[in-house]
């Protein structure tokens, strides 16, 4: 804003069909901000291209799409959830969890196993909405706790029950780890693209779609105009856990084995991909395609730093540095007037 | 306490009062009977114990009272637990054999520079009006990377006079508890007196309560935004040099950061400050930082494994929460 008025007395000087246009300009990206946040994924991918040549190539493609998807599957839950002006801090936890039911159940073939697996997240979910939903509990705190009870029940868990769960039946491991048609397409893209389908289509065109972004725009509007806010909060959340599942089984699939430190680097940029694809943390703003672009963006990015070979350290602080970039670059494209 | 806030006048006020310090006459309580159900359920309660649970509490409680800082002022700092971590590791890199006095002037460097670094993390949210939590979520891993730059692998120490100052022993570990009591209180005591009874403190109230209603009346919100962020960067390192303290060493582990920030988090709600901003004490979220910590001695004392321990925590913080929205509930449908 600041900025805008000093720069205001240089730009009257100018002929007015140029500031009109520039205006028009401004205006477009804000309304497309997909354009800019597409042109960032190409710089990155020709940047890492750069540092390493090897990864302008099918495969590279291809292993980026692998390590975004369960990333992506991830983002779909919290991008639900963050419409609704929620957030799930326990996305990390409850694939962990899914991931090691899957591996546990797995000799008894895979579709038990991924269904069980599935149907933790989704249990742990539906709690989360209950609380949040029902009880009023923020969510940033019901699904903190929810984090806490799980990471300490699978803890003791995978000394008794779980224990030796370690890896999952082949099927997941193709389906989280294979490719297909020549090598070039990782299976767990499909998925998500069957996931993001399923999301884009339903966030636009269903009634709960429209619901989330209701609710979490403006939620006493929302009761008082008869819709029981607390369903559509469950929902929301359900879905969420389901889809956390859905990616920690695809991980346990990719790494072909299952430990309790799984699914613990994607939890903090499951947000941020959701952050950085548009999606506002205050609610009711926000579309998937966004999340994609910002958890193929965040892929990139580790591939980028993977190969400068920088060490753990210097990693962690450029990414922070990139994802804090990214996002002001968002809010002022978007804030342009 | 009691003695200072309670005005005999009508019942009116008492209500009144009632309902602005009874959350946080209520934590305090809470803690009081943790307290004693502890020393019940262990054989032998002394000293000792007391001065275990004061110091090794002491981490938490200034995350919390940085937490809490910063909720009241409209925010939320996913990086306070970075900061611990960040600040650890340069104490315990730099204090490493070096003397009392030496030690104090590193740990009073380490605070101004937190508090700065952090301050400029308020102006940040300011200027580039991306929400505080996506700013503070890249500033934890970019502090937590610069931890592991300072201190790539678990070591370094500090003086003995230094680890006395927040522990009363200089091995870290004794009977004397009067020194973290005293830290405990007096720098709680302090944000408290300067947010209820300063200009900038209630400014920060102000923006945190509603920021556009607090701009309009002339309250500088940037500032105060920046003025919330900077204690809570002091704090944070605050419990950095605790850490030090009582461990003697540092140790640059992302997880322990994440961790302690979710805890400050679960603290200052359990507290009684709403995460909108604007209302609670951290002297309520300081009695929820040491509940928080004193509920895993009381689990072990019940012979209660770790893990099981963090299952019924987690619970229980899910319970009273659940208490404290059915309450706000009711009161709401009664209004």
């Amino acid at each position: 804003m600041s900025v805008d008025s000093t720069q205001a007395p240089a730009s009257t000087a100018k002929p007015p069909d140029d500031d009109l246009r520039k205006g028009v300009r401004a205006e477009w990206l804000a309304e497309h901000p997909l354009v800019v946040l597409g042109s960032v994924l190409v710089i990155l991918v020709l940047i890492t291209g750069a540092i390493e040549p090897n990864y302008l190539s099918s495969s590279g493609m291809r292993n980026t799409v692998l390590l975004a998807a369960p990333l992506g599957i991830m983002a779909a839950g919290q991008t639900i959830l963050m419409l609704t002006a929620g957030i799930d801090l326990s996305v990390a936890m409850i694939a962990t969890a899914a991931a090691y039911v899957a591996g546990n159940q797995s000799p008894n073939g895979a579709a038990i196993a991924i269904v069980l697996g599935l149907a933790v997240g989704v249990a742990a979910g539906t709690a989360n909405g209950i609380g949040v939903g029902v009880f009023r509990v923020n969510p940033l705190i019901m699904t903190l706790a929810m984090a806490a009870i799980l990471l300490g029940l699978f803890t003791a868990l995978s000394f008794t029950v779980l224990q030796g769960s370690t890896t999952v039946a082949p099927f997941i491991k193709t389906i989280g780890g294979g490719s297909f048609f020549g090598n070039l397409i990782p299976w767990n893209a499909v998925v998500w693209a069957a996931v993001a389908v399923i999301v884009i289509v339903g966030l636009r065109r269903t009634g709960l779609g429209r619901m989330l972004y209701a609710v979490g725009d403006n939620p006493v509007a929302v009761r008082l105009a008869g819709v029981r806010t607390w369903q559509v909060l469950i929902a929301a959340y359900m879905l969420a856990g389901f889809f956390a599942a859905l990616a920690g089984i695809l991980l346990a699939g990719r790494t072909g084995a299952v430990d309790l430190q799984l699914a613990n680097n994607f939890l903090l940029p499951s947000v941020a991909a959701a952050v950085i694809g548009g999606t506002s943390i205050f609610g009711g703003v926000g579309t998937y395609s966004g999340t994609i672009l910002g958890a193929l963006i965040l892929s990139v990015l580790n591939s980028m730093l993977t190969f400068l070979d920088a060490g753990q350290a210097v990693q962690q602080i450029i990414y922070g540095a990139i994802v804090l970039a990214l996002a002001w670059l968002y809010a002022r494209v978007t804030q342009a007037e | 306490m009691t003695a200072l806030t309670t005005r005999p006048r009508a019942t009116a006020d008492w209500r009144t009062w009632v309902r602005r310090r009874g959350w946080t006459v209520g934590v305090w309580l809470l803690l009081a009977v943790l307290i004693i159900w502890y020393a019940n359920l262990i054989p032998r309660f002394g000293a000792f114990q007391l001065a275990s649970i004061t110091k090794n509490s002491l981490p938490l409680v200034y995350l919390s009272i940085a937490q809490a800082v910063i909720v009241i002022g409209g925010g939320i700092d996913l990086s306070v637990g970075a900061m611990l971590v960040l600040t650890n590791a340069l104490a315990a890199q730099t204090m490493d054999g070096q003397s009392f006095a030496v030690t104090l002037v590193i740990a009073v460097a380490i605070i101004i520079g937190a508090a700065v670094v952090n301050g400029s993390v308020g102006w940040i949210i300011n200027v580039s009006k991306v929400p505080d939590i996506v700013v503070t979520l890249a500033t934890s891993f970019m502090l937590s990377g610069f931890a592991l730059v300072v201190l790539p692998s678990p070591g370094g120490g500090t003086s003995d006079g230094f680890r006395a100052v927040f522990t009363g022993s200089t091995s870290g570990s004794g009977s004397n508890y009067w020194a973290s009591v005293a830290m405990l209180l007096l720098p709680m005591l302090l944000v408290a007196i300067f947010l209820k009874r300063s200009k900038t403190g209630l400014s920060i109230y102000a923006t945190g309560s509603d920021r556009n209603a607090a701009y309009l009346s002339g309250i500088r919100t940037g500032w105060a935004k920046i003025v919330a962020y900077a204690i809570g960067g002091a704090f944070g390192a605050m419990a950095g040099l605790a850490t030090v303290a009582i461990t003697g060493s540092g140790e640059s582990r992302f997880s322990t950061g994440a961790n302690a920030t979710l805890r400050s988090v679960a603290a200052i709600v359990l507290g009684g400050i709403a995460l909108t901003g604007g209302t609670g004490s951290v002297v309520g979220a300081a009695a929820a930082g040491i509940i928080l910590f004193t509920l895993s001695p009381i689990l072990s004392a019940m012979g209660i494994d770790p893990n099981t321990a963090q299952v019924i925590q987690g619970s229980l913080i899910v319970i009273v929460m659940m208490i404290a929205g059915l309450v706000e509930l009711r009161r709401q449908r009664a209004q």
